[in-house]
């Protein structure tokens, strides 16, 4: 039985039984949050899936556009990242603020070394200009060995993908800086660190993402 | 009501460097299979998914900790993946059989 007239820690919201109780619920509530997030993406993937299926010539010959490089680089720093959240977490659960505070640090640094590297990507396509869909107004240089008529097909896919994603990362940033914030004002420790717990599974969520958006875009041979 | 306390599962460092140093791993392998030893046809595209999928398996079970986590977690997780496949499988009947594209898309 739950004792009711004994003293909850402060962050129990009355309608909980317990602490544990309030940080399952709020855990599966970001699970449910994910299962949103793949089918959100997925119908994503599957115009990808459709696309390539119809023109898979012309997925190969996009592909060149894109730098493997730099997109494995990425993927390298999104590994990264998620390894530091997950430093993160466990500092929060051994009550290490100084260990949380570092890892978010680095999380948000490499979110940003991610989004610099996305951002210089995404300024040499505009450059050759490669834009999505009706605005495909490729230089000649492009054309030489990408002449298919759907290219703009490709990289409206293209864009939407890694935008959304990148999107997501820019939120991520956003997140991990409220996290430190709290942080320095000794929120977190082993008693309490929903909210950390929460972020690191978006953030390994948005590494999940990377993970399939890279061979499937980067990788086309 | 519980009267358990419920322990929340802790890594290790040395377990989480393991997972991103394989991660780190298996993103290298992908890359050489895909630009230094070029698979032949269909075999490039399984096997880099497959990768992916492994490297999916290696987050979901040991950095979001579904491997100590609920099973209703891991429910909801493969749930997403069952209606994913659906919603392409389901697409895939129509568009693959379609005596023409459509011209416009």
């Amino acid at each position: 039985m739950a004792n009711h007239s004994m003293a909850q820690p402060t962050h129990v919201q009355h309608h909980f039984v317990d602490s544990d109780h309030q940080f399952d619920a709020a855990k599966m509530g970001m699970w449910v949050f994910i299962v949103n997030e793949i089918l959100f993406f997925g119908g994503l993937f599957c115009a990808y899936i459709v696309f390539r299926s119809w023109y898979p010539d012309l997925f190969q010959q996009a592909a060149y556009e894109l730098n493997a490089v730099l997109g494995g680089i990425n993927t390298v720093v999104l590994i990264g990242s998620s390894l530091s959240v997950a430093m993160a977490i466990r500092a929060a659960q051994t009550d290490n603020t100084k260990g949380l505070r570092i890892n978010l640090i680095i999380t948000i640094l490499l979110a940003c070394v991610f989004m610099a590297i996305k951002a210089y990507e995404y300024n040499h396509k505009f450059h050759l200009g490669i834009f999505p869909g009706a605005y495909y107004n490729p230089a000649p240089e492009v054309l030489e060995h990408l002449s298919h008529p759907k290219a703009n097909v490709f990289f409206s896919i293209y864009y939407m993908l890694t935008g959304v994603h990148a999107l997501h990362v820019l939120i991520g940033i956003g997140l991990m800086i409220w996290l430190y914030i709290r942080a320095g004002k000794g929120h977190f420790g082993s008693e309490y660190y929903t909210p950390v717990e929460i972020t690191g599974l978006y953030w390994h969520l948005v590494d999940l993402i990377w993970i399939f958006l890279f061979p499937l875009l980067y990788l086309i041979e | 009501m519980s009267t358990h306390t419920h322990e929340h599962h802790i890594s290790t460092p040395k377990q989480l460097w393991a997972i991103g140093i394989a991660l780190t791993f298996l993103t290298i392998l992908t890359v050489l299979l895909a630009k230094v030893v070029v698979l032949p046809e269909p075999f490039g595209i399984i096997v880099a998914l497959t990768i992916a999928a492994v490297k999916a398996f290696l987050v979901a079970a040991f950095f979001m900790n579904l491997y100590w986590d609920s099973k209703f977690n891991v429910l909801l997780l493969l749930a997403a993946v069952v209606f994913f496949l659906l919603m392409v499988g389901v697409t895939l009947l129509d568009t693959l059989y379609r005596v023409d594209v459509v011209p416009s898309f």
